[in-house]
């Protein structure tokens, strides 16, 4: 009786086995997915990771873990991913400037246009050119005509070379023809704080944190990215006559190049699902984020466009 | 604001905030605790959580985890002599002394009751003070960062226990090491050799574990003793006579601490140094000093603790954060719809405050949970030598690896071990050479933005009415002071 029970339970048991071995191998994910961020806890990339994995969990069946890797200012976690298997379980939270950037600036342990192929814009940052509320600078035209006038005389605190608050300002100056002194700073907060005392005239902030210090009048908006208005009385930089994918930082999740279509398909449908997540939309809406989701092909047009435009950049400054 | 102070405090005694602090306050010591697990991964990991809680619960929390988890890093400070964090190594000069000594329990006594007491008094402070305070952080750019981290390296010399001119060898061996990868504004690979490995410069917590840490094992096993690993008794608590003598160390090093908080960039490593060579420079016996002195682990403490009250202050009136810690509490505020900004506290002044006097409650029960606690974690150093040795090899091993997953971090911790074996040997002394890796990095990078910020000349910042200046002025009496009375006591 015993032994019949046993024997049961045993081909029970081969059969699962052999059951769940077979299916998952079709059915993915069958484990946890890593979701590698280059960049230092604390980040934009970190809290908007904290809000995806929280919430992503329901609609891929798995959970999904963060993991930190920065340093050599991104491509430490970027190289990581780039050597890891195309499966699926390792992927990278990266954005533009990373990613399609660095290339043209140093030599790369990998080849970011062959290493990666896109998943999911999750989101997108447009910069904005603020002031402090008491500067001479009204307009956006007036802080152009500023640093025309007096060239390298204004200056301008950003996030590091290179960085997401440096690009912006580097393609402002590339096609305005004005000349500001850019100064680093480790990091946005620092570069606010600068502006604030007075130690910089200009710097370049994102929406998201900007709220409470324009709502004071502390600081002053003269201009933001891209083609519509976030501000009703602050122009764009379209409307100042700078155009194309100019001061967006897409916040993008990549996979190794060869991940198998079926893999990337069922990412790409987890991440279509939280359009529709409530929680995930509330807490987005909360850090001030947007949640246009752009996925794999869509996003890999742009990705061709940057390299190029990035390529120009790049030439332009340091040659 | 009295009011809304009132009116906070009633928010914040409630059961399920004071619970979830204590869990806070006890998973961070534990993580604190474990070499290689950092504080803010912690954090970083728990963020999570408290989005989905009320926001006095989910904040408090995470406050909780925080405060546990500077105290957690001081324990393997003191025990077996592995500080995890740069703050912890001033700790760790005359705690593990006093370990050896065989009064480890007394060590970690008075280094919970002088974080707990800087940490208390830091906050109330900026409690009542958090205008001014605010004001004052805006008076601080990068020239006045290189001015004070200036005076801080000369000061750490001149306190160093081994003779100033050995010291200072070192200092420069330190900042010379802190120059290793890419140079932060330029862009340049310095001294990388072509490895990509080395771009992103040399981690500091494989050089921490590697100078301070696989030395004592080495000398461990040499001493070749039966029973007892690094002491053979947990020794008595600390007595109410003890305490008392602390307690103008205490004092001194909380106002250093406080006032380095203010000052944005510097952080608990600075304090923490700065408050050790006030006490050691004030004291009538400053040769106790280095061979396991109460007074040493008071003052590095408190110091270190004491920062955190002030560094809150741009986040909650500016919204702007400091540092990575500040900016994960930023994201926790704002996932609960509280925006940190000159409005907070016009519109949600109850709450912010209810937040603060959390954060004194999580001390005051910081004294309930580490004092119970404390017997068991010193009982560490009493398993016998032939298990605990093996036990602190794999944990120094495993944290420096885990801290960024790399296997070059082992070979970084080998390296620096054998170092820290000759250092001791020629009778060097490894602090300053590791506080001028840890601080050459935010020198370099200050002295690079004042070169920025003045422009086309690069001498012009030196005649500018800056503070910068003034600091420069102050320091070098002081410097001068220190070294000749360093150089009237024999020097070792």
């Amino acid at each position: 009786m015993i032994w019949n029970t046993l024997k049961k339970a045993a081909g029970a048991a081969l059969v699962a086995t052999l059951f769940l071995g077979s299916s998952a191998f079709a059915e993915y994910p069958e484990k946890p997915i890593t979701l590698v961020i280059p960049f230092g806890a604390g980040g934009s990339h970190d809290l908007n990771a904290r809000i995806i994995t929280s919430t992503i969990p329901s609609h891929l069946g798995q959970a999904m873990i963060v993991r930190l890797s920065p340093g050599a200012s991104g491509q430490k976690g970027t190289q990581e991913v780039a050597n890891s298997a195309a499966d699926g379980y390792t992927l990278l939270f990266s954005h533009n400037y990373v990613d399609m950037l660095q290339q043209h600036v140093e030599n790369l342990p990998y080849d970011p246009a062959k290493a990666f192929v896109p998943v999911a814009r999750v989101n997108y940052a447009p910069i904005a050119v603020v002031v402090r509320g008491d500067s001479k600078y009204k307009t956006f035209g007036d802080l152009i005509d500023g640093a025309k006038a007096n060239p390298g005389g204004v200056a301008m605190a950003h996030s590091g070379n290179w960085g997401a608050l440096f690009v912006p300002a580097a393609q402002v100056m590339k096609e305005t023809g004005a000349q500001f002194n850019l100064v680093p700073y480790k990091g946005g907060g620092p570069a606010m704080q600068a502006l604030l005392s007075g130690d910089a005239e200009v710097t370049m902030g994102f929406p998201s944190v900007l709220g409470p210090l324009v709502q004071s009048g502390k600081v002053r908006v003269l201009a933001t990215a891209g083609p519509d208005r976030i501000y009703d009385d602050v122009p764009t930089f379209n409307e100042a006559g700078i155009k194309g994918d100019i001061g967006f930082m897409h916040r993008v999740v990549l996979a190794p190049s060869g991940t198998p279509k079926d893999v990337l398909n069922k990412l790409e449908s987890a991440f279509s699902a939280l359009q529709e997540d409530k929680s995930f939309n509330r807490l987005m809406k909360r850090m001030g984020e947007n949640t246009d989701l752009l996925l794999g092909d869509g996003y890999q047009k742009l990705r061709d466009d940057q390299s190029g435009a990035y390529k120009t950049l790049v030439d332009s400054i340091t040659k | 604001m009295f009011e809304q102070l009132a009116e906070g405090a009633l928010l914040a005694f409630r059961l399920d905030t004071i619970l979830m602090i204590v869990i806070g306050l006890f998973s961070g010591m534990l993580v604190g605790a474990l070499p290689g697990f950092t504080t803010l991964m912690a954090m970083a990991i728990l963020l999570p959580l408290s989005f989905f809680l009320d926001p006095l619960v989910g904040i408090p929390f995470l406050l909780g985890v925080y405060k546990g988890g500077i105290f957690g890093g001081s324990i393997p400070a003191i025990l077996v002599s592995m500080p995890g964090t740069g703050a912890a190594v001033a700790t760790s000069i005359d705690g593990y002394k006093l370990t050896q000594k065989g009064e480890s329990r007394k060590a970690l006594d008075v280094a919970l009751f002088s974080s707990v007491i800087g940490d208390t008094f830091s906050d109330i402070f900026t409690i009542l003070m958090i205008f001014p305070i605010a004001f004052l952080v805006m008076q601080f750019g990068p020239p006045e960062l290189f001015a004070v981290l200036l005076m801080s390296l000369v000061i750490i010399v001149a306190t160093s226990r081994s003779n100033p001119l050995k010291g200072l060898v070192m200092m420069l061996f330190g900042l010379w090491l802190s120059q290793v990868g890419t140079d932060p504004i330029g862009g340049v690979e310095r001294f990388t050799f072509g490895l990509f490995e080395l771009k992103s410069g040399i981690p500091l917590l494989p050089m921490l574990i590697g100078v301070f840490a696989l030395p004592e094992l080495f000398y461990a096993v040499m001493r070749n003793e039966k029973v007892g690993g690094f002491a053979k008794l947990v020794g008595e608590r600390l007595s109410k006579a003890e305490f008392k003598r602390c307690i103008p160390t205490i004092r001194r090093s909380t106002l250093i601490g406080t006032a380095i908080g203010i000052v944005p960039g510097l952080g608990q490593v600075v304090a923490a140094m700065m408050g050790y060579s006030a006490a050691k420079n004030a004291s009538t016996h400053p040769e106790t000093f280095g061979e396991g002195e109460i007074e040493g682990v008071a003052a590095a403490e408190a110091a270190n603790n004491a920062v955190n009250g002030p560094t809150l202050v741009p986040l909650l009136t500016l919204g702007i954060p400091g540092d990575n810690v500040t900016a994960i509490l930023l994201g926790a505020f704002v996932a609960q719809g509280l925006r940190p900004g000159p409005q907070l506290f016009e519109e949600q002044g109850t709450v912010v405050f209810g937040i603060l006097i959390a954060m004194v409650i999580a001390n005051l029960m910081f004294v309930v949970i580490g004092y119970l606690s404390i017997p068991l974690f010193s009982r560490i150093v009493t398993i016998k030598t032939g298990l605990l040795v093996p036990i602190v090899i794999m944990f120094a091993f495993a944290g420096a690896y885990v801290f960024r997953s790399d296997t070059t971090d082992i070979l970084i911790l080998v390296v620096f071990g054998v170092f820290g074996l000759l250092a001791r040997a020629a009778k060097f002394d490894v602090m300053p050479m590791v506080m001028g890796f840890i601080l050459g990095s935010a020198l370099e990078y200050s002295f690079g933005q004042t070169v920025a910020m003045a422009g086309p000349s690069p001498l012009s910042f030196l005649f500018t009415e800056r503070l910068g200046m003034l600091a420069l002025l102050i320091a070098t009496p002081i410097v001068g002071y220190l070294l000749w009375r360093r150089m009237k006591t024999a020097a070792p």
